[in-house]
C-alpha cells in the first residue's frame, strides 16, 4: 500500500423517498490526481459529490479522508476536512468586489477590515495559488468564467485540498473551458486533487487521469482515462437497451411543425440554437434527446413564441408563428408542457381551479365569454381535468402550490394535452413522478399522436425517447447532431452524439 | 416527545383571515388598554369615549364617514396594485395632483355646475394617471423598482402643490398666506345628511365593481394570474407588461379622483400645502392589511377613519396627540400580527422514527442540482 487516498468512499448509499440515489458505491481518489465522476442525469454523481462535501449525509456505508474514517454532518465539517465545492450555481455576492467575496464568512478574516488589507490578502493568496483575477473588480463585473475562478479561490482559500467541480464547464465557453482545465491541471500537479463532474465525453478523456462511471447509482466502472475512448464511455453511460414497450405506427402524415435554420440567444443573451432545421409530423413523435441545457428550452420557447429567433422561421400547419403571439399560437392548438413547470407551468399560490383553465380561460365556451368568466365552468372544467388525470387535491379550490410536484406534474400534462389538438411539446413529462404516474403521462402523449397530434419530446432520459419516439434528434449546444428513425437506433452512437461527438451514421 | 411547531399554510381561508384580524386588535386595544392604566389614566373611559364619539350620535357617524373617503379612495387605488403585486407607495400623490388638476378646472372654467365637476373628475383621474405613468412604463419595461419611484413622486407632488398655494394659483384676497383660489362648484349633498356628499357613493361602487371583476371577469383574473406568477401569465399569452402599465395607470386615476372628491366637499375648495393628511398613508396601510380584498378595504378604511375621528375628539378632551398616535400604532401592529398569524397553524410533531438525515424529504428527483437552466 502507497500513500493514503485524499479520499474514499466505501459501499456508500442513499436513497430519497424511496429512491435510490447511491447503491454501495465505492470511489477513490488519490492525492494529486483528476478523476472524473461520469454519468446522465439522475446517474448519483453529484448526490456522491454532495456526500463529501458534507450537504447529504450516507444513509450508509463509510468516507475516509486521507486514510482516516470521517463524518461529514454539514459542509463546515468537509471544508475543515480540506474538501471544497464550486457549484454549478455561484454562490458569490454580485455587488462586492472579488476580495470581499474570497474572505467573507471566512473565519480567518480579521475582525477589522479595510479594502486595501483585504486586496492585499487577495493577492497573496492568488500568488500562493496561481490563479489571478483582479481583487478590486466587482463579481457582476466579471465574466462567468473569471466569475468561476472566484468560486474556485474562494474555496481553496478556506485550505481546501480536495476541489470537487460540479459540470464545470455547463457554463463556460471553449476557451473558458480551455482555460479552466489549465487551472486544472496546475492544482493537481501542486498535489491538490480535483474530482471533475461531468457528461460531455471529450472534457473528461482531456482533462481527467481517471474516470468513474456511474448509471443509476450504481459504479458501473473506473479505469484509466488513457486508453479509453469516447465510444466505450457513452454505452457505459446509458447502458444495455431496454425492451421497447410502445406500438410505433406507420407515419405518413402531413408536416405540421416545421423549424427551417433557426437561432436564437438565451435570457443572457448568448447564442442557444444555432441553424435548427426540424420537421415533425401529424402522428409522429419526434424524440428531442439531449443532455439538459443544451438549448431544449429555448427550442421549446421558440415554437411557442415566446422567445424571438434570432434568424430562421419556426411555421405551425403552414403558418409562420411570429414572436410574442403566445395566444395566437395557442388557439393554433400548441400545448407545452413546459421544463419548469412550477416556475412558467402555473401559478402555485392560485387555487387549482384557476391552473386549469390557465391556457383556454379566453377561448373556451364553458369557461367564460372572452370577457365573462362562467364560475360553474371553470368549476366543471377544472373537475375535469383534476378527475382526467388523477390528481390527488383536497378540491379545485385547494392552492396548487400545496400539492406535491406530482399532482402538479399530473395536471399541467393533462391540461396541455387538451390545449395539443396539432403540436404538443413536451419537456421532461414524467420527470419526478412515480413509475405508474410515467406511465400515465406517456400513455396520454400517446393517446394525442394517435389523434393526429405532432409531438416533440424533450428528455434526458435516453430510454424514454427511445421508448416512446418514432424518430429521434439529437441536440448538442443548441445544434441538431443528428435525427435518426427509432427503428434503427444505435444507443451507443446516439450517447456519444448526447455527448458532443461527430459520429458519421 | 411530542413537539409543536408552526406550520406555514399557503391558503388561509378568508373567515379565519378576517378572525385573526379582528383579534389582533382586540388584543392591541388591551395593550393599549395596559399601558394607559399604567399613565394613570382610566382606559376604559377613553375607549368609551372614542367609541361615543364615533358611533354615539349622526355628526360622530358623518364625521367619520368624511374622513373614510379620501382614504377609501386611496386604498381601493393600492389594493388594486396589490393584486398584481405591485406597490403604489405614490397613491398620497396621485392624490394631490388630482386635486391640483380638478382645482386648476375648476377655477378657470364657467359652465353649468354638474358639467364643470364631472370634467373636474375626468381631468383629476388623467393627471393622477400621469403622475404615475412614468414609474409603471419604468416598472415594465425596464424593471425600476416602483415602490422607490412612486414614494419619490410623493414629495415632488408635495411640493407642486405647495407652489400652486404661494405662487401660480394663489388666492391673493385671502386671509391665509399659502392657499389657492377657491372652486365655486360643489358636489350635491348626500339626501338626509348634513356633511356629506354624494363622494361618499363613490369608493363603494368602485370597490364593489372592483369585487365582481377580480371574481367574474377574465380580466381580473388575468391581473391575479400575474400577481401570482408573471412568467406563467406570460405563457398564458397575457401581454405581462401591457397590463402592468394599465393597471398602474388605473390606481394612479383612482386616487386622482380621490383628491378632486376631498376638493369638491362643501368648506374645502381650495389647497393649501397640508390638503392631504397622508391619506395615501393611510390608505396603503389599509390596502396592505386587506391583502388586497377590496371588500375587506371598505371595512378597514372605516376602521381607520373612525380611530382618526375618535383621537380628534378625544384631542379636544385633553387627550395629548402623542398619546392617540401611540394608540394607532400599536393597534395596527396587533392586525398586522393577525394578519401574519393567520397564515401559520400549529400543528403536532410526531417524533421521527428514525435517525432520518433532515435533508432527505424535500427533493423529488434525486439530483436536482444537475438541471441546467440556460
Amino acid at each position: 500500500m502507497g500513500a493514503a487516498n485524499a479520499i474514499e468512499a466505501r459501499a456508500v448509499s442513499k436513497t430519497f423517498g424511496g429512491v435510490s440515489a447511491l447503491d454501495r458505491v465505492d470511489y477513490e481518489l488519490a492525492w494529486g490526481e483528476v478523476h472524473a465522476l461520469l454519468g446522465e442525469n439522475g446517474a448519483g454523481k453529484t448526490t456522491l459529490s454532495n456526500v463529501f462535501a458534507g450537504i447529504y449525509r450516507a444513509d450508509a456505508g463509510e468516507v475516509l479522508v486521507d486514510g482516516a474514517s470521517v463524518d461529514l454532518r454539514s459542509p463546515a465539517d468537509s471544508i475543515a476536512a480540506g474538501i471544497g465545492m464550486v457549484h454549478q450555481h455561484f454562490r458569490l455576492v454580485e455587488p462586492m468586489t472579488v476580495a470581499e467575496n474570497l474572505h467573507l464568512g471566512s473565519p480567518e478574516t480579521p475582525r477589522l477590515v479595510d479594502q486595501r488589507s483585504l486586496v492585499r490578502r487577495s493577492e497573496a493568496l492568488m500568488d500562493d495559488i496561481g490563479l489571478h483575477v483582479d481583487p478590486t473588480a466587482h463579481i457582476w463585473q466579471l465574466s462567468i468564467g473569471e466569475q468561476q475562478r472566484v468560486e474556485i479561490l474562494r474555496v481553496l482559500a478556506r485550505g481546501a485540498r480536495v476541489l470537487i467541480l460540479d459540470e464545470p464547464t455547463a457554463v463556460l465557453t471553449a476557451t473558458e473551458t480551455a482555460e479552466l482545465f489549465g487551472v486544472v491541471r496546475g492544482l493537481v500537479e501542486g498535489g491538490r486533487s480535483v474530482i471533475f463532474i461531468s457528461h460531455k465525453l471529450n472534457e473528461v478523456l482531456q482533462v481527467s487521469d481517471r474516470i468513474t462511471v456511474l448509471r443509476d447509482g450504481r459504479r458501473v466502472t473506473t479505469r484509466g482515462a488513457a486508453g479509453a475512448t469516447a465510444r466505450e464511455l457513452a454505452r457505459l453511460m446509458t447502458g444495455e437497451e431496454r425492451e421497447l414497450a410502445v406500438q410505433r405506427r406507420a407515419v405518413g402524415g402531413a408536416a405540421v411543425l416545421e423549424l427551417h435554420g433557426v437561432s436564437a440567444v438565451n435570457g443572457r443573451g448568448l447564442p442557444a440554437l444555432h441553424d435548427v432545421d426540424l420537421t415533425v409530423r401529424s402522428g409522429e413523435i419526434v424524440g428531442l434527446a439531449g443532455v439538459s441545457g443544451n438549448g431544449q428550452t429555448e427550442l421549446a420557447e421558440v415554437i411557442e413564441a415566446m422567445r424571438p429567433t434570432t434568424s430562421g422561421s419556426v411555421v405551425v400547419d403552414g403558418e409562420p408563428v411570429r414572436a410574442g403571439s403566445v395566444r395566437a399560437v395557442i388557439d393554433h392548438g400548441v400545448g407545452h408542457i413546459p421544463e419548469d413547470r412550477i416556475g412558467v407551468g402555473m401559478v402555485a399560490s392560485a387555487p387549482v381551479k384557476d391552473n386549469a383553465v390557465l391556457r383556454c380561460y379566453w377561448s373556451d365556451p364553458e369557461v367564460s365569454s372572452g370577457i365573462r368568466l362562467r364560475r360553474a365552468g371553470v368549476l366543471a372544467f377544472a373537475q375535469r381535468v383534476v378527475d382526467a388525470a388523477r390528481v390527488q387535491t383536497r378540491s379545485v379550490h385547494a392552492t396548487a402550490g400545496q400539492m406535491s410536484g406530482g399532482n402538479q406534474q399530473r395536471l399541467v400534462a393533462r391540461r396541455e394535452a387538451m390545449v395539443a389538438d396539432r403540436v404538443l411539446l413536451a419537456a421532461h413529462p414524467t420527470r419526478g413522478l412515480d413509475v405508474n404516474a410515467a406511465q400515465e403521462v406517456r400513455s396520454s402523449i400517446i393517446d394525442r399522436r394517435d389523434a393526429g397530434c405532432a409531438v416533440l419530446l424533450v428528455s434526458d432520459d435516453l430510454d424514454e425517447v427511445i421508448e416512446m419516439s418514432d424518430r429521434i434528434a439529437v441536440i448538442y449546444e443548441g445544434r441538431i447532431m443528428d435525427v435518426v428513425d427509432a427503428d434503427e437506433v444505435d444507443r451507443e452512437r446516439i450517447g456519444l452524439l448526447m455527448g458532443g461527438h461527430e459520429v458519421p451514421a | 416527545m411530542t413537539a409543536w411547531r408552526l406550520e406555514r399554510r399557503l391558503d388561509a381561508d378568508a373567515r379565519s383571515a378576517a378572525i385573526a384580524r379582528i383579534a389582533g386588535a382586540v388584543l392591541a386595544f388591551v395593550v393599549a388598554g395596559i399601558i394607559l392604566w399604567f399613565t394613570g389614566r382610566n382606559p376604559l373611559r377613553i375607549f368609551w369615549d372614542g367609541l361615543d364619539a364615533v358611533i354615539g350620535g349622526r355628526s360622530g357617524i358623518e364625521g367619520t364617514t368624511l374622513r373614510a373617503v379620501p382614504i377609501l379612495m386611496t386604498a381601493v387605488a393600492v389594493a388594486l396594485s396589490l393584486r398584481m403585486k405591485i406597490w403604489n407607495i405614490g397613491s398620497d400623490g396621485q392624490f394631490l395632483v388630482g386635486a391640483l388638476a380638478a382645482l386648476g378646472v375648476g377655477i378657470h372654467v364657467d359652465g353649468p355646475g354638474w358639467l364643470v365637476l364631472l370634467v373636474m373628475a375626468v381631468v383629476a383621474a388623467l393627471a393622477g394617471a400621469l403622475w404615475i405613468l412614468v414609474p409603471a412604463l419604468a416598472r415594465a419595461y425596464w424593471d425600476v423598482n416602483e415602490i422607490i419611484t412612486t414614494l419619490l413622486l410623493n414629495f415632488v407632488a408635495v411640493q407642486l402643490v405647495a407652489w400652486a398655494a404661494l405662487g401660480f394659483w394663489r388666492d391673493e384676497g385671502s386671509a391665509v398666506t399659502q392657499s389657492t383660489e377657491r372652486v365655486p362648484y360643489v358636489l350635491a349633498a348626500l339626501p338626509g345628511t348634513d356633511q356629506l356628499t354624494i363622494a361618499v357613493l363613490v369608493p363603494f361602487l368602485l370597490a364593489f365593481t372592483l369585487f365582481w371583476v377580480f371574481r367574474s371577469t377574465t380580466i381580473g383574473y388575468e391581473i391575479d394570474m400575474i400577481g401570482g406568477n408573471p412568467r406563467a401569465a406570460a405563457f398564458a399569452g397575457i401581454d405581462v407588461r401591457r397590463r402592468i402599465v394599465v393597471v398602474m395607470l388605473v390606481t394612479g386615476g383612482i386616487a386622482g379622483l380621490g383628491g378632486m372628491l376631498q376638493l369638491s366637499a362643501p368648506g374645502a375648495q381650495a389647497m393649501t400645502s397640508g390638503f392631504s393628511a397622508q391619506f395615501g398613508l393611510s390608505g396603503f396601510i389599509v390596502a396592505a392589511l386587506a391583502g388586497g380584498a377590496f371588500l375587506g378595504v371598505l371595512a378597514g378604511g372605516f376602521f381607520i377613519a373612525s380611530l382618526f375621528f375618535a383621537g380628534l375628539v378625544l384631542q379636544t378632551k385633553g387627550l395629548s396627540v402623542f398619546i392617540i398616535f401611540g394608540i394607532y400604532g400599536i393597534i395596527l401592529t396587533g392586525i398586522a400580527l393577525g394578519e401574519v398569524a393567520a397564515r401559520y397553524r400549529l400543528v403536532r410533531v410526531e417524533p421521527e422514527p428514525g435517525p432520518g438525515p433532515p435533508e432527505a424529504a424535500p427533493s423529488p428527483t434525486p439530483e436536482p442540482s444537475e438541471e441546467v437552466p440556460a
